[in-house]
């Protein structure tokens, strides 16, 4: 009955309005915690009294299709359809950005963006050797579509050994590092707590003072005793196996003389574990034999699935809420995401604290989280620059920050402006849902990563531009058999247009996610005039312009 | 349709968050290609002359005023393990000599193996190395410590010499890429090369004769059509960049001009456009042709050209392969050196040839030699080597180094500082600090010039 009520107010169907209803209830005050606002208004308080004293005024809000385009790339990892960019543009409603963050944040979509980022975040395109891409993939789709905890998943990962059926394709993380313990210390080091101690390995950091080689090794020591499992029969699957024994110890290159040090497994800046100790023969509940995978009764990385991802582990809280934020607003409030220590101060320290301890306080929930950046009014900020103002430094967050598409968004983005993607859908058919679209246009996107990706393995790199990049756009075939006309794309759909304005109307709305600036239209139609004698080529002109163009490129 | 601005102030000298002068001193450098190239008759037709311009790379006389002054790096990679024994540090008469003799140099005193003769007589512009001790036996590995001046660690990955040397010394208005590889059947781009300096710093490998890959325009595209494409998505750049400009959206949009640039010039890569009397003196064998393609890059100002040769890797019938590769290698490496020092370019080319290793001094029954890394050589020359020096020693049937023991760690160092850059500080506008050099190197001074 409210619904009905508040239909009649706000003119809406009920269902939108149950939806709308359902926004503004999670926007309301959180009065069980004492009347304290909601996380996306203490974001705002922190960095609009951050730019205050430094005397900035931030730009204002984002247009409607700046948004839009925004949230769809950053919670899809795609543009909108002409008929999505249509809708949400034409829809007077006043809450129409919290019910797009909502429906986005609650799509299948949404999912499968969450799993492409992480699949990145966690395994940085290394090839799979040991443990198929496919299952990985459904693994993580699957955590993301089900909400489960960011904390439940990496337990799930630094428990895995491979044994169990359902979560075997967790251990991805560490079979397709050949359980490396070198390569496992720094990767769980930068991806998982925030702190790249790669050159802690042969000494103290030379240059970070809170990188310690005793924390290398303390890191190190949870792997030393894993290695690969191949069994003897070949349809047995391959196993990250643990022995009983090893110990690390370690000692500075740089100290002339030095005496090698012992240390058990610890966390950085904590403790060194206390290890129960077992009379000879006793070790192990399954024992080492010959084509036998060896089970030891107390296993290091088991103690660090239990330890590392807690409440009580800051610098875990502090690297997942860092990386969440990057995801969305361009930029870590720790720069790079993998540097986190003293001297590298956060731009924002206070509002990093809070994150951290507020993500762990809603259980770790990813969408609970994103949903409170995105309401916030530092996240929806116009990515023009305010005139009068010449530059505005990117960690303040005064103005929104231009982030380059990913290689998969570029991919996805591309067909669906070209309009391939619509014409996949219309040849589903009935059959179209998410899963299908997706095993339809998946193999596409392999050009792009090829072309666009770093290099596996390593961090992410400050954007550049290739000129294999340049060539593949300019003069590769993938592009040009996409831009070419074919049933349902945009070229065919645009040489039956014969007004240009409806030309321009559609090719902006399709590859900008926006329409046309009467200017706009204005060049496209003189440039359509000039050359009716070849009116199909100079429209593929237009899409490849705009399809390579800075604007597309870039999510702003 | 109404024509576009100039490329002055498409390029004008905006400020943007990241202030660096890096990037408004490749504006100016674009411009100046730009404005101050000549055209080919067909853009001029067109009437689209004044937007895309050509670069500097068809005027002779500024190509090589260019190259002039540019630093640039050659490498000749021996792949499989070269022997030292039939090269660089011959021991005839000895129990691991093996059956050829040693000659006589153009610098008195030096000998290097009779399979060499041309070689020898560009003695005078060469330095050998004969104390290689690298302790690395293994091909990988191998090549990583000698490329890259680290050994390799399990979760480290550094750049090799031509990924570092683009970073630092290729300039950043180039329209040619800072490293390219030649190698027979090679394609594609060796994002390994550069590690954390990211793709656009690797090698891209490339065949005789064949560009990379998509620098052709597809049949259908007109130059004309892609001049007008180009002008429209700089319209749309200018719209979008007036209030947004980033260091990054001037890079991306930079880059396609950079690559129209390339494409005016794609018979760069060709060698066949060498002159048929070039082609001779090289030889019409594959790695003939990859010198002269190489002196043809380094002449338009690339960067880092490297050189794969093999197969080196003579675990049987080691002495019959080396007079069949070092046979090939000899003539045209000869002749390269010279043809550098003739034109002035040796001074400003730094010149390496190595391997991932040499050949044991013993030989096995299958009359072949294996992979030895703890007494080998490599021979450099160019700029900031000395000349005609031969640094270090090994004991007299070459078992063991005897004098001035280095390996890949102060070879790396040496590199860098012959080219003129300080391999004990970090990266420059890296997101971390990363020292270009092992820290534990040190450079060898006595071969520096």
């Amino acid at each position: 009955m409210i619904a009905r009520l508040f239909a009649r107010f706000v003119r809406l169907p009920p269902a939108s309005t149950a939806l709308a209803l359902a926004v503004l209830f999670c926007l309301r005050p959180d009065f069980s915690a004492g009347q304290e606002p909601p996380l996306n208004a203490l974001i705002d308080q922190q960095i609009s009294s951050a730019l205050a004293a430094k005397g900035i005024t931030p730009a204002g809000s984002s247009g409607d299709a700046e948004f839009l385009r925004r949230l769809y790339l950053d919670l899809t990892g795609t543009i909108p359809t002409l008929g999505e960019a249509k809708a949400f543009l034409d829809d007077p409603s006043s809450i129409k950005r919290q019910q797009l963050i909502e429906r986005l944040l609650n799509s299948r979509e949404f999912a499968r963006q969450m799993q492409r980022v992480f699949d990145v975040v966690l395994m940085e395109r290394r090839p799979a050797n040991r443990i198929p891409q496919a299952p990985w993939e459904e693994y993580l789709r699957q955590s993301f579509a089900a909400n489960k905890p960011w904390d439940q998943l990496v337990r799930e990962i630094l428990a895995a050994d491979g044994a169990e059926g359902a979560l075997r394709p967790a251990a991805r993380f560490y079979l397709d590092r050949e359980g490396e313990p070198n390569v496992l210390a720094r990767d769980v080091g930068r991806l998982l707590l925030g702190r790249d101690m790669q050159c802690a390995q042969c000494h103290d950091h030379p240059l970070v003072d809170d990188y310690l080689q005793a924390d290398y090794f303390g890191l190190f020591a949870f792997f030393n005793r894993g290695f690969v499992f191949t069994p003897k029969q070949k349809d047995q699957p391959v196993l990250y196996a643990e022995k009983a024994e090893g110990d690390v110890a370690f000692k500075s290159v740089f100290v002339a003389g030095a005496t090698d040090q012992p240390t058990r497994p610890h966390l950085p800046g904590q403790k060194e574990l206390d290890e129960p100790q077992f009379e000879k023969g006793q070790e192990y509940s399954v024992a080492p034999a010959d084509g036998v995978r060896p089970v030891p009764k107390y296993s290091r990385r088991a103690q660090l699935a239990a330890l590392l991802p807690r409440t009580d582990t800051t610098a875990f809280k502090r690297n997942i809420a860092n990386r969440l934020w990057a995801l969305l607003m361009g930029r870590g409030l720790v720069q790079p995401l993998d540097m986190d220590h003293g001297g590298n101060l956060s731009s924002h320290p206070e509002l990093l604290v809070l994150l951290a301890e507020r993500f762990a306080v809603m259980k770790f929930d990813v969408k609970v989280f994103l949903r409170e950046i995105a309401l916030s009014q530092a996240y929806q900020r116009a990515s023009e620059l305010p005139t009068g103002v010449e530059a505005l430094p990117p960690e303040s967050y005064a103005v929104a920050q231009l982030k380059p598409l990913s290689p998969e968004q570029l991919g996805l983005a591309v067909l669906q402006a070209t309009g391939i993607a619509d014409a996949h859908r219309i040849s589903l058919g009935p059959a179209l849902n998410e899963q299908t679209l997706h095993e339809r246009i998946a193999g596409s996107l392999a050009p792009f990563v090829n072309t666009f990706a770093g290099q596996a393995g390593q961090p992410e790199q400050d954007f550049q531009a290739t000129l294999e990049q340049v060539l593949f756009v300019s003069n590769g075939a993938v592009l040009r058999s996409w831009i070419a006309p074919s049933a349902g794309n945009l070229a065919d759909r645009l040489n039956k247009l014969p007004e240009p304005s409806a030309v321009a109307e559609e090719l902006y709305l399709c590859v900008f996610t926006r329409r046309p600036t009467p200017e706009e239209v204005a060049d496209v139609t003189s440039y359509l005039q000039n050359r009716a004698h070849d009116r199909p080529v100079a429209l593929q002109e237009c899409i490849w312009a705009l399809v390579a163009s800075d604007e597309f490129r870039f999510n702003h | 349709m109404p024509f576009p601005k100039t490329t002055e102030t498409l390029m004008s000298d905006r400020n943007y968050a990241c202030q660096s002068p890096e990037h408004r001193i490749s504006r100016r450098s674009l411009l100046a290609g730009l404005l101050g190239g000549s055209l080919g008759t067909g853009l001029v037709d067109a009437g689209l002359g004044h937007i895309a311009g050509l670069s500097h790379l068809i005027r002779p006389a500024v190509a090589g005023e260019l190259a002039a002054r540019q630093k640039r790096v050659l490498v000749f990679f021996m792949a499989g393990g070269l022997s030292q024994l039939e090269s660089w540090d011959p021991k005839p008469g000895t129990d691991t000599g093996g059956p050829f003799r040693a000659i006589p140099t153009s610098v008195p005193g030096v000998h290097i193996s009779e399979l060499l003769p041309y070689t020898a007589q560009q003695m005078h512009r060469l330095s050998l190395v004969r104390s290689v001790n690298t302790k690395e036996d293994d091909h990988g590995k191998g090549a990583i410590f000698i490329e890259t001046g680290r050994r390799d660690m399990p979760g480290q990955r550094f750049p090799t010499l031509g990924s570092a040397v683009s970073r630092l010394l290729a300039p950043a208005g180039a329209a040619l890429p800072g490293y390219v590889h030649i190698q027979p059947g090679g394609a594609g781009v060796n994002k390994a090369d550069a590690a954390f300096l990211g793709p656009k710093f690797a090698s891209i490998s490339i065949d005789n004769g064949k560009p990379p890959a998509d620098l052709l325009r597809p049949d259908g595209l007109s130059p004309a059509a892609d001049l007008t494409r180009n002008e429209l998505r700089r319209k749309a750049n200018q719209r979008f960049t007036a209030r947004r400009r980033t260091a990054d959206t001037e890079a991306y949009g930079y880059s396609y001009d950079q690559a129209l640039q390339l494409m005016e010039r794609a018979d760069v890569f060709d060698v066949t456009k060498e002159p048929a009397a070039e082609q001779e003196r090289y030889g019409s064998h594959d790695f003939g042709r990859h010198c002269l393609l190489a002196r043809r890059l380094l002449e338009q100002g690339m960067t880092c050209v490297k050189v794969s040769h093999s197969n080196y890797d003579t675990h049987f019938e080691n002495f019959d392969f080396h007079i069949e590769q070092l046979g090939e290698f000899d003539r045209p490496f000869a002749t390269l050196i010279d043809d550098l020092a003739q034109r002035g370019m040796l001074e400003t080319t730094l010149v390496l040839v190595i391997s991932e290793f040499g050949r044991t001094p013993n030989i096995n029954p299958g009359l072949g030699r294996d992979h030895w890394g703890s007494a080998w050589s490599v021979a450099m020359a160019g700029c900031g080597i000395q000349k005609g020096a031969v640094i270090g020693k090994t004991n007299d049937n070459g078992t063991a180094v005897a004098e001035r023991e280095v390996d890949g760690r102060h070879l790396f160092h040496t590199y860098l500082a012959a080219l003129g850059l300080d391999p004990k500080e970090n990266y420059p506008n890296l997101n971390r600090p990363i020292p270009i050099g092992d820290p534990a190197g040190e450079k060898i001074n006595e071969l520096l010039a």
